[in-house]
């Protein structure tokens, strides 16, 4: 078992080991209501709560009284030509430094075609001008949010035109660019790997599993284009409890997070759930209490 | 390349259907962009996957619009999704909030319905209307001391940034809530106030027309004594005790709710909502 690139000195970066949820106003008040639950974290998309008052950021706050709190962004379109605009990462940082996020995550994507907003994640091309920019982005958000940067492997249904790098080693080169952590999605690698036709072990083998800051799962479907679909909409498939296993037992204790965003089941069905993927997770590493220890990320220089 | 494949996805999830099923049209496009050949093979080649997409992209739309206008959306059934490809295809939508997207597809579809006459003319009033819940619910206030201003006639009213003065041809505010009532609305010039109350819930009140009129003058930064006997003139009302005490009663009201601050402290008028009509 390999440890994680975490540097001591983050004292600002640090998010509890085990297995959270993602937060959905679905079941948020079920959450305020009931008594603290076993998750070691929850994760927010920020963009649902800024430049925004009303119930949903005064239940965040109190959420946050209670739980560790993560921000994992939708639209930051990391990819795009043009950068994100400046007003837009002042409020992000604003919201950031409300929840107390130890680090930022968003997609390895684009979301923006010139001046409209898809709200769809779309792959970059596997070329080295994608890793000059994105990189260069995220050293400058990292400066501009104030917590270090970490980034998500997406699923995609089209490849980005012919690739210049293998995927894998892609994302190897820009996180040893960029200095931004990895939000290893297995899900996603499990689909991709389903739709396009390549082993998904392999492509865990050539990652830098080092950098990985956290870890997403979720359940995916069939749909009618004969393509695996990532909707966060079904349980984790037991393949994918497989990859994730398979992860932990090289990385060590990681923050491992259940996304559902779909068909989403009551809070005691999602914590059913949970407590699948902690038997996974203590299968893997070894009984782990809980959010009992913690999980430090920093950017390398 | 990224330059390309943005124009691609672009044409992809937001042009007109032909011009993503007719491979010469996306050659054309390939090649505007001076793609190089390989790598126009390989978008080529992507292209059915790359529909798929844009079905994903417009369903997340549409359910986002729907959400926040559903009995607008069911009424005009074909129409609505005739505008919301226009929308997409001419306009699309620019904001990071999925929330924002409603207003973004509003403003876009209104000035375009007013000479539409397939559209029923309630449509913009029950589109306005549908819009302000999440608007009103989403609106985020100022912090104020917990206290109020005491009211001076002499200064302007502070009202939380949540309040809306909304004014209708059409008595929509009356209509069920069911999506499958398809009753008309009447005909009624109707003014609502519109806030958020202290417990997050997104209240309507019908106005009468002259306390319409001063809370409008009110909302345009007037202080208060001139607001009253600006409305009071319009509708030929005297300034007597009855209506003074009526007019108290209203702002009391208002306060009670939660929804009016008291008076402006010196300098009058920054940071309150302008009215809308």
């Amino acid at each position: 078992m390999r440890a994680p690139t975490f540097l001591p000195d983050a004292e600002h970066a640090r998010l509890p080991a085990g297995v959270g949820l993602g937060l959905r106003w679905e079941f948020l008040e079920e959450l305020l209501e009931a008594p603290r639950l076993p998750l070691a974290f929850l994760e927010v998309s920020p963009e649902n709560y800024m430049r925004r008052g009303g119930y949903y950021p005064e239940a965040l706050e109190q959420v946050g009284t209670r739980y560790p709190l993560v921000t994992h962004g939708l639209t930051l379109s990391l990819g795009s030509i043009e950068a994100p605009a400046p007003e837009f990462v002042i409020e992000l940082r604003a919201e950031i430094r409300r929840v107390k996020s130890p680090w930022h995550s968003d997609h390895l994507s684009f979301s923006r075609t010139g001046q409209r907003m898809t709200h769809e994640l779309f792959p970059v091309p596997f070329n080295q001008n994608s890793i000059h920019r994105i990189s260069e982005r995220l050293k400058r958000l990292a400066d501009e949010l104030g917590v270090p940067m970490v980034i998500e492997n997406i699923t995609y249904y089209m490849a980005p035109g012919s690739p210049e790098i293998p995927e894998p080693e892609f994302l190897g080169e820009l996180l040893e660019a960029s200095g931004a952590g990895l939000l290893l999605d297995v899900n996603n690698v499990f689909v991709n790997a389903k739709n396009h036709g390549f082993d998904a072990l392999d492509f865990l083998r050539r990652l830098p599993l080092e950098r990985v800051a956290e870890i997403h799962v979720a359940g995916h479907e069939s749909s009618k284009w004969d393509l695996l679909l990532d909707t966060h909409g079904a349980p984790v498939a037991p393949s994918v409890q497989e990859l994730l296993a398979w992860v932990l037992a090289r990385t060590g204790p990681l923050p491992v997070l259940l996304e559902r965003d779909n068909n989403i089941p009551p809070l005691s069905g999602l914590m059913r759930e949970v407590e699948e993927l902690q038997a996974v997770y203590e299968q893997a590493l070894g009984p782990t209490p809980n959010g009992g220890s913690e999980v430090a990320f920093a950017a390398s220089p | 390349m990224q330059q390309a494949l943005e124009a691609f996805i672009e044409r992809v999830v937001f042009g007109a259907e032909i011009q993503v099923t007719d491979p010469a049209s996306v050659d054309e496009l390939l090649r505007s962009l001076q793609v190089s050949e390989l790598e126009c093979q390989a978008l080529r080649l992507q292209l059915p996957r790359a529909v798929v997409y844009r079905q994903l992209v417009q369903s997340t739309l549409r359910e986002a619009i729907e959400l926040a206008v559903p009995r607008l959306v069911q009424r005009m059934g074909g129409i609505f999704d005739e505008y919301l490809q226009k929308f997409l295809r001419e306009a699309g939508p620019r904001t990071h909030y999925l929330r924002d997207v409603t207003a973004e597809f509003l403003d876009f579809s209104e000035p375009l319905w007013e000479t539409d006459r397939r559209v029923p003319r309630w449509a913009r009033d029950l589109a306005r209307h549908e819009a302000l819940r999440i608007e009103v619910a989403a609106c985020r206030h100022s912090s104020f001391p917990d206290e109020p201003e005491e009211l001076n006639l002499e200064a302007a009213v502070r009202f939380t940034e949540s309040s809306r003065l909304m004014r209708y041809q059409y008595a929509v505010h009356e209509l069920s809530a069911e999506l499958s009532d398809r009753t008309e609305p009447e005909a009624r010039p109707t003014d609502l106030f519109v806030y958020r109350s202290a417990d997050h819930d997104v209240r309507y009140l019908e106005l009468s027309p002259l306390a319409a009129s001063i809370l409008r003058n009110l909302l345009s930064h007037q202080p208060l004594g001139h607001a009253m006997s600006l409305a009071y003139a319009d509708h030929r009302v005297e300034l007597d005790e009855l209506h003074l005490q009526s007019t108290a009663l209203l702002l009391a009201d208002l306060a009670e709710r939660g929804a009016l601050l008291g008076s402006v402290p010196e300098p009058s008028g920054a940071g309150i909502p302008a009215p809308q009509n």
